[in-house]
């Protein structure tokens, strides 16, 4: 009796949940689901990772519900005293994981801030997609890894199980797309490399060196600074001058002081000697501190594709532009925010779905996560691999010239 | 103290062992000259030159924050944590005050910035002079005869409320630094140049560190600042004001550490909120090195310990340059305990 009590209690709210469903494309909504997003919105760092903050939340303000569930944005800030603090992305996610509402995040922004959260939300576990992140080993297994990072894309994953997905291409493209375009298209011969000795700095510096070695180049001189504060360059310069370099390769953010060094170059280096780095110095902090030298003799990968050169962006580009007007609004990863958020978004979708139209499990979501592709994105079309990687990432090299970061060369790669 | 510390070295010094010790340190230190001696001589001189300038400027901008700690421990044996901040905030400052002197980047150039930046130089030592005075009023004043952790602890309490008010003021950014000086290179003979930038940077701080010496030399107020860190009570019973004396200690040492704050944004042409606390370490060092409470010691131990940091950079690897610094300061610690200049604290 008691068994039969149970069944026909089970039929009704079976058959409650079912009209609930149905009745989701209609006024009353079924809930609410949270995003969440991990990214460096105040200090140093804010001056890139406020812009994909705010892609990332008008890619929810648009999309405002999935199958009846009504979004909300929740944005945190791992920075601390200014810039990415690893310990405190790590105690962001702790939070968004006490949130059950929360299905997903997007972010971190910072390769080290990756570090910490992958395991965390491994174990959790909860689906985290990166605009921004590029240092390869957070999914991909070089022998390198370990000693140069500190960690394997396996040591990340307690579980065994992936959880982390990114749109921006890897360090193995960043550092070698800038190191081709330095030996072909600038035709540079002698260049001093430094790094910032954070895993993503000493990753593209590294990779750089490699590919323009390879191109035939030489490094004339190669240096880690500590970075921790902020460093004297002056006689590191004079001496990579005098090694005959005809340019500078910055493995650095400008939260590591990445163009200090270029602004200390004066008098040592001509304003138009040539000075490189990655996306971490393709910012508007960088043009600040680079002073009296910051000229168009600066050029800066991004790990995402160019959204204005996609004609089927514009639209909603123009819509973002309308919200956000001032030009600090809008950065390199700005619209890598807004896809990572839609990917997400589309994912949630599915695993409604696949749940029957009920509040999705969070591995619900990795599930579908891992199942994106061809996902029309601004960007680009992306599909995700195993490992969370994008398949055909793309990249762009930027130069600075009449005031801001102009795209100049577009590339393509397949994985 | 100074006595004990003398017979102390000189039983230690008379010993077998220490003199094996004092061999193999004047060893190493002859390695390490003619290492260092060669790498110069194949640079060349222009690099060296050059190396050297680098070097000197950054001394020059330690040895000037060094003075403030060194006259502070000098005269009431505290290590004011505060220091390097006061140092940033007269870069802050001077940065907020320009406009009032009309110094605008690349409106203003050559001998009509002679004037605006003297002004400008007056109003922000005199500003980070009353704030000092007023940290010492407020923060150790009335610590003076509590145990000697109290103010310490204060005092790094006050250097986390300075950097807290000017990040909350400009911001944790990295802040850009007008540029005044020429960028330009002076011949100094033989085809050798040295950046016009660092020249100035040393003239001005040589400027202000002869002066000081002259000052505690030569004034009233400079006798009985002596005569404070010598031995407080008996100043006293000799009629002098000991809390005027040790505002004015306080009072110079942080107008110097203002005019550091000016010279360090015109030299680097970036300030940063929290800029102060390396260079309150590298200064603290540096007056250690010369010797803690011994003016021309602290001012020796700054540009040494730039000029080191310089040819580190220069000649080896810049990953090894804080190890170095800190290997040489602790070689000179363990062979002249008192410093290179020896110290002057207060007779217990």
């Amino acid at each position: 009796m008691v068994r039969a009590r149970g069944l026909a209690v089970l039929i009704v709210a079976a058959f409650v949940a079912f009209a609930c469903g149905n009745a989701g494309g209609g006024t009353s909504s079924k809930g609410t689901i949270d995003i969440g997003s991990d990214l460096p919105t105040s200090g140093a760092d804010a001056s890139s990772g406020l812009p994909t903050q705010y892609g990332a939340a008008f890619a929810v303000s648009q999309a405002g519900t999935v199958k009846g569930f009504t979004l909300k944005f929740v944005p945190y800030d791992d920075a601390v005293n200014g810039k990415h603090d690893p310990t405190k992305g790590a105690q962001n996610l702790q939070q968004m994981l006490s949130d059950s509402k929360l299905l997903g995040m997007v972010g971190p922004f910072n390769s080290g801030v990756a570090a910490a959260e992958i395991p965390v939300a491994n174990q959790a576990p909860l689906a985290l997609i990166s605009p921004s992140n590029t240092n390869e080993c957070l999914t991909l297994a070089f022998d390198y890894c370990q000693k140069y990072a500190g960690y394997t894309a396996a040591s990340l994953r307690p579980t065994g199980k992936n959880n982390y997905f990114r749109v921006a291409a890897n360090d193995t493209f960043q550092g070698p797309a800038m190191a081709d375009f330095a030996a072909d298209t600038l035709g540079l011969k002698t260049i001093a490399v430094f790094d910032d000795q954070e895993p993503f700095g000493l990753g593209v510096a590294n990779n750089f060196a490699k590919e323009f070695t390879k191109k035939g180049g030489t490094v004339v001189a190669r240096q880690g600074f500590d970075t921790s504060s902020k460093p004297d360059f002056h006689a590191w310069l004079n001496k990579a001058k005098a090694a005959g370099a005809q340019g500078i390769y910055a493995g650095a953010t400008s939260a590591s002081y990445g163009c200090i060094a270029r602004s200390q170059s004066q008098g040592i280096f001509d304003a138009n000697s040539y000075y490189l780095g990655p996306d971490g110095i393709g910012d508007g902090q960088c043009i600040k501190d680079s002073g009296a030298m910051a000229s168009d003799h600066m050029y800066a990968t991004q790990g995402v594709a160019d959204a204005n050169s996609n004609t089927s962006a514009a639209a909603t580009i123009a819509a973002y532009k309308k919200a956000h007007p001032s030009p600090d609004d809008t950065g390199a990863y700005t619209f890598a925010g807004y896809d990572c958020a839609a990917i997400l978004i589309d994912a949630i979708g599915r695993a409604i779905d696949a749940n029957g139209g009920n509040m999705p499990t969070r591995q619900q979501v990795i599930d579908q996560m891992a199942k994106t592709s061809n996902f029309a994105g601004l960007t680009g079309t992306y599909t995700l691999n195993d490992k969370g990687d994008p398949t055909t990432p793309a990249l762009q090299v930027q130069q600075y010239k009449g005031g801001a970061w102009t795209t100049v060369k577009n590339i393509a790669v397949t994985v | 103290m100074a006595a004990m510390v003398q017979r102390l070295r000189a039983s230690v010094i008379s010993t077998p062992t220490a003199s094996l010790i004092n061999l193999v340190g004047l060893a190493i230190v002859a390695v390490a000259l003619v290492a260092t001696a060669q790498r110069v001589y194949q640079g060349g001189a222009t690099y060296f030159f050059q190396t050297l300038g680098f070097g000197l400027a950054q001394g020059a901008i330690f040895a000037l924050v060094a003075l403030g700690y060194t006259m502070v421990y000098g005269i009431i044996e505290l290590i004011n944590f505060a220091h390097g901040d006061v140092f940033t905030l007269g870069a802050f400052i001077s940065l907020a005050l320009m406009p009032v002197f009309g110094l605008n980047e690349g409106r203003i150039s050559g001998a009509a910035l002679i004037l605006p930046l003297l002004g400008l130089f007056v109003v922000t030592m005199l500003i980070c002079a009353l704030v000092n005075v007023g940290i010492e009023r407020v923060a150790y004043r009335p610590l003076r005869h509590a145990p000697r952790l109290a103010p310490l602890i204060t005092a790094i309490g006050m250097s986390a409320l300075l950097e807290g008010v000017m990040n909350v003021w400009r911001g944790p950014f990295n802040l850009h630094y007008p540029d005044f000086l020429p960028s330009t290179q002076i011949p100094i003979g033989g085809g050798v140049t040295i950046a016009a930038k660092a020249v100035m940077v040393i003239v001005v701080a040589v400027v202000l560190m002869v002066s000081l010496t002259l000052f505690v030399n030569r004034s009233k107020l400079g006798k009985a600042m002596r005569a404070t860190a010598q031995d407080r009570d008996a100043a006293q019973l000799m009629g002098i004001d000991i809390n005027r004396t040790i505002s004015a200690t306080f009072f110079i040492g942080a107008a110097l550490a203002g005019a550091a704050g000016i010279i360090y944004g015109l030299y680097y042409n970036s300030v940063q909120a929290f800029d102060g606390f390396q260079y309150g370490l590298y200064a603290f060092t540096a007056a250690v090195f010369g010797g803690i409470g011994n003016i021309p010691g602290a001012a020796l131990g700054g540009i040494l310990i730039g000029v080191i940091y310089s040819i580190s950079d220069g000649y080896f690897t810049v990953s090894w340059t804080q190890v170095l610094v800190f290997a040489i300061l602790i070689f000179v610690l363990v062979f002249r305990p008192t410093g290179l200049l020896g110290m002057r604290v207060p007779e217990k």
